[in-house]
């Protein structure tokens, strides 16, 4: 009995596999989406890729040469969270069973070195939508020819990452010198994981420059549940700003146990889970008045391109795009057809040629291509204003609002950075004695 | 003062899952892998009681405590019971098991994290340490839960049947206990003490499907370093991995992620002089 | 010339003889040809992608079997020596730029040292104490490389690790010989007399102590001698991926272990092995439910062992071969007699 429904099942595979070749007359564009699937990160690859293609195909297709052609979402779960060797399989048939032409997508940066690997063995370009770290771009500019193929689109390296929250941090000082005119004593949270060690780094030596006092450093599991002890200690310290750095489930621990027990401190800095809309529910409103680093918040306008694509989104997905899901939508919008369009071809090495020296228009700002100080391309994200800088938001009573960039410069004698829809940051009231 | 406090909460919520480990491995000799993961079903169902249907808090965590002992008794049943005589067949079992409530919470809630109201808000200040009511609360449970286990063990005639066949189970055999049957019902107090810690637990913790694996670790080792199937070792050793957890994070803040290891080391080095834990009956080798 | 007909004829009787009698060893030399011959077949990078990795992760099974199968010593953290090869060919190969080949072996010698490492402490262990301590070490060496990120890279491990080889067959024969090389040396090592005193050890150790044997030297042995072929697989799987990263000392690999060697039949060698080509590539052929790959993966598990307590491997070859009640040697099912002693065969 068990060994029919097996056959039967068998059976029925080779059928639904030969059912969906078939449909595939005519060329079409292959483009892979990689990405852990059962999570928000994942989701948001998918759910910006299905928002690119479908604009794409609805106007017709991709004009390549003389054909138009239709781009195919093939979607690959990596597992990545979970295990490594499941991402690299992933990817692997990506390239020789689905014989995509380009992927988008990746994450956890353990599974995207691999990813990485395996793209360029193949030389098809692999536009990365999620890891931060700096050194997949390094790799770029060490071994050209080797992984000129790969690309950052979102978000921009872990040091640009880290200066930003340094600029959220100031303003945060700069208000409560002035509501509270107090002397600014700031702790740091980071989970630990290797990509906060270099910012905790980084944050023990800009603090103090920045007129603040650095109490003390903070590293618990990036999976605590519980942190009272944690938050103890730190409002034993006398810390009225709570530099955070944090990319997991902690974030959401943190935040509900500090509003709970009214911690008086101010959080500013990266809380990944504050940037989903589930935050409030998942805190039961405690999260009032966390601050973080986000890609985009609804009512806050980069340019002319950002609304349309809000809207559409949230109309599509009732929720607010995540920064993978606005990196994959840009990567496959903006990055990928304009140059497969200009050359007129799907060979990659020319696509590669034109796309790293485009500076274009995304949603969440303009993409230029990064180079090292000798003039060799690293395929990263340049920052700053007039390109991309991402928001800093904060959530006040129920809302995420932007809040930062206010009138921001990176130079003193540089351009300024305000976006439209920005508004004033709230200090918690238990903060005022 | 805050070690103190915070030792004593991390300690006793480790007491309440690991005893319910230690009962079940005493009397059937049952690894139950799956044992968290009991605990993590417990909790989502709670989340899905209180918060989809718009539940009592109350009254949905008594119907999750309930819900997973009937799980666990069936799946005990069907699963674990014919196969009871393959040690190494039911150790991968219950791994499975776990692996197959960890993938049905991830399709049924998806891998978001998801949070629980707090039976009673608030918090006062002790020493100048702030604890919540939900943590005193959670005291307490364990306080009267570990009284009952005791009541349960030491003076009634289950409990004599169960601490019996933890000792001998041939003989206890011998002497016309139902062997099987025995087991079921211990199984089902283990699971219900896993459902009540994942009650106890939720409002305080972040709920994610992969929540059983950090602390089955731990409860491991407060087990092993306990003495297996001992209730009492359970209780000292919980306490003391609890502490050992509040010290780290006190005494070496940035070695806060440290303090699993901390505790796994200790636990291995207390094994090197006493290799059947603490309080651990050497029981003779059984041929 | 007559020389080689010579070996040529007794190669043939030995195959009419001794292989073709049993299905078994039918089954066995069916493997070894189709894996060596799978090339010829088909070249899809996928595929031999996936053999390649059942490869590194059926030594990976095979080794847990050597120690724990044989020796009784349940050993829940082999991640350890897994997680200890690949670190270790890793920073071999990163730092002193040692090729692949002399790293992996170096690498193995490290997981040796560690093998021993763990196994001193553990001697005075037993059961189900053994067990659950050996799942702590892992953890706790997963929290030593959080602590050392410049030297190991923390959680992001060590990328850039270097290939054997970059050619696809290259590859595909350097994994697939090497495993089947290991199996065979594992299951001669298991075949000899100390494989005898391993399995005694399992049965009865204080019968065994009373014998004159030293046990602890035994045991120390199988931790070595499983450390060494766990190290070896680590080594590869870093060199294949060309990272190593903290995910191969995760519980999760310890438990797949355990399942994959359990489930094929604990105490065979061939039976974890066999476990592993048919569990590694399952997991893979259900991507074509991604939503439920692991859910119908633990089922399956779950199910067969409800069936086969004792493992697939150990079922399937009790319904393939029959006993001899006298002399207790092995015949295929289908006979009426024993092949050696011609007794009556029920």
């Amino acid at each position: 009995m068990k060994i029919m429904t097996l056959g039967w099942r068998l059976a029925l595979t080779c059928c639904i596999v030969m059912v969906m070749c078939f449909p595939a007359w005519g060329r079409t564009i292959k483009i892979g989406v990689i990405g852990p699937m059962q999570f928000v990160q994942g989701k948001g690859h998918w759910a910006g890729a299905t928002m690119a293609a479908d604009e794409i195909n609805a106007r017709g297709g991709v004009q390549v040469g003389g054909e138009k052609m239709k781009i195919e979402l093939i979607k690959a779960d990596s597992n990545e969270f979970i295990n490594v060797a499941d991402a690299t399989n992933a990817m692997e048939r990506l390239m020789t069973q689905d014989k995509v032409d380009f992927v988008v997508g990746g994450f956890r940066t353990e599974a995207v070195f691999p990813m990485q690997d395996i793209a360029m063995d193949y030389k098809k370009i692999f536009i990365d939508c999620g890891a931060a770290t700096t050194a997949l771009c390094t790799r770029v500019a060490e071994n050209y020819n080797r992984y000129k193929y790969f690309f950052r689109q979102t978000p921009f390296n872990d040091i640009y990452l880290v200066r930003t929250s340094f600029a959220h941090l100031a303003m945060a000082a700069a208000v409560m010198k002035k509501e509270l005119n107090v002397p600014i004593k700031c702790a740091i949270v980071a989970e630990k994981a290797a990509w906060t060690d270099g910012m905790i780094k980084a944050a023990q030596a800009t603090i103090p420059k920045l007129g603040m006092e650095l109490v003390g450093t903070w590293q618990p599991s990036d999976k605590a549940t519980d942190v009272t002890a944690e938050l103890s200690a730190i409002q034993k310290s006398g810390a009225n700003v709570v530099f955070t750095i944090f990319s997991a489930s902690v974030g959401i621990t943190f935040a509900r146990q500090a509003g709970e027990l009214k911690i008086p401190a101010a959080q500013v800095g990266i809380n990944v889970e504050a940037q989903k809309d589930g935050f409030w529910e998942a805190t039961k409103g405690m999260g009032n008045y966390v601050f973080t680093t986000n890609t985009y918040c609804r009512g806050v306008e980069y340019n002319e391109l950002t609304t349309p694509f809000m809207d559409k989104f949230i109309k599509r997905f009732n929720e607010t795009p995540t920064y993978t899901a606005g990196g994959t939508h840009d990567a496959i919008l903006y990055a990928l057809v304009p140059s497969i369009e200009a050359v007129g071809s799907l060979d990659a090495d020319k696509i590669v040629a034109h796309l790293e020296n485009r500076e274009y228009k995304v949603p969440s700002g303009i993409v230029k291509y990064e180079k090292t100080k000798d003039g060799k391309p690293t395929h990263d994200l340049t920052w700053g204003p007039g390109y991309l800088t991402s928001l800093g938001v904060q959530w006040q009573d129920g809302k995420l609002v932007g809040v930062w960039p206010n009138k921001w410069k990176l130079a003193p004698d540089g351009p300024e950075a305000t976006y439209k829809g920005i508004v004033p940051m709230k200090l918690p009231p238990w903060l005022k004695k | 003062m805050n070690i103190l406090i915070t030792g004593l909460i991390t300690g006793s919520m480790l007491a309440l899952l690991a005893i319910g480990f230690s009962l079940i491995f005493g009397v059937a000799r049952i690894v139950n892998i799956a044992h968290t993961a009991f605990y993590m079903v417990a909790a989502y169902c709670i989340y899905y009681l209180s918060v989809r249907v718009g539940l009592n808090p109350l009254l949905s965590m008594l119907t999750a405590v309930a819900a997973v002992t009937v799980l666990g008794l069936l799946v005990y049943k069907f699963l674990i019971d014919p196969i009871r005589e393959h040690e190494g067949a039911v150790l991968i079992a219950t791994i499975a098991l776990a692996m197959v409530f960890q993938e049905v919470t991830l399709r049924l809630f998806t891998g978001d994290y998801r949070t629980v109201d707090f039976l009673i808000t608030g918090f006062f200040t002790v020493g100048g340490v702030k604890v919540f009511y939900q943590q005193l609360l959670t005291f307490g449970v364990v306080l009267v839960t570990l009284g009952a286990v005791w009541f349960l063990l030491m003076k009634t005639r289950l409990g004599l049947a169960i601490r019996s066949m933890a000792e001998d189970r041939e003989v206890a055999n011998l002497m016309g206990m139902n062997e099987s049957r025995l087991a079921m019902i211990t199984l089902g107090i283990s699971v219900a003490l896993a459902g009540l810690t994942g009650a106890v637990l939720a409002p305080l913790t972040v709920l994610n499907p992969y929540m059983w694996m950090e602390p089955l670790i731990i409860m491991m080792a407060v087990v092993v370093l306990g003495g297996l199937g001992s209730i009492k070792g359970s209780f000292v050793a919980a306490f003391i991995l609890g502490f050992t957890e509040a010290l780290v994070v006190f005494l070496v803040p940035k070695g806060a992620f440290l303090k699993g290891s901390v505790a796994l080391t200790i636990m291995i080095l207390v094994l090197l002089i006493r290799p059947e834990g603490l309080f651990g009956v050497s029981f003779e080798e059984e041929r | 010339m007559g020389l080689a007909l010579f070996y040529v004829k007794k190669f043939f009787k030995i195959v009419r003889n001794e292989v073709l009698v049993l299905p078994s060893r039918v089954v066995v030399g069916l493997f070894f040809i189709v894996l060596l011959g799978l090339p010829l077949i088909t070249q899809d990078p996928y595929i031999v992608r996936i053999v390649i990795l059942t490869s590194i992760f059926a030594i990976l099974a095979a080794s847990w079997d050597l120690l724990s199968g044989f020796t009784g010593q349940m050993n829940f953290g082999h991640a350890l020596f897994f997680g200890v090869g690949a670190y270790s060919s890793a920073l071999i190969n990163l730092h002193a730029h040692i090729p692949p080949w002399g790293s992996v072996p170096l690498g193995a010698v490290v997981a040796v040292l560690a093998g021993l490492i763990v196994g001193i402490p553990c001697l005075r262990l037993k059961h189900t104490y053994l067990a659950l301590t050996t799942l702590a070490f892992p953890i706790i060496l997963t929290g030593i490389i959080f602590a050392l990120p410049q030297y190991t890279g923390g959680e992001f491990g060590l990328s850039g690790v270097t290939r054997f080889t970059n050619s696809l067959i290259g590859n595909y024969y350097l994994h697939v010989v090497t495993m089947l090389v290991t199996a065979v040396v594992m299951w001669k090592i298991t075949d000899s007399n100390t494989g005898i005193i391993f399995h005694a050890i399992r049965e009865d150790e204080l019968a065994v102590k009373a014998s004159g044997i030293n046990t602890t030297r035994y045991k120390l042995l199988a931790f070595s001698l499983s450390g060494f072929f766990a190290g070896i697989a680590g080594g590869l799987y870093a060199h294949y991926m060309r990272i190593a990263g903290p995910s191969t000392l995760e519980v999760s690999m310890s438990f797949m272990v355990v399942i994959w060697a359990i489930f094929g039949g604990a105490a065979t060698i061939y039976g974890p092995i066999g476990a592993v080509f048919i569990l590694y590539p399952l997991l893979e052929f259900f991507r074509i439910w991604p939503e439920y790959r692991t859910m119908i993966f633990a089922a399956v598990v779950l199910v067969i062992l409800l069936y086969m307590p004792e493992g697939l491997i150990h079922w399937i070859r009790d319904k393939i071969e029959t006993e001899c009640p006298r002399c207790k040697i092995r015949n295929a099912a289908t006979r009426k007699t024993c092949r050696v002693c011609t007794a009556g065969l029920d």
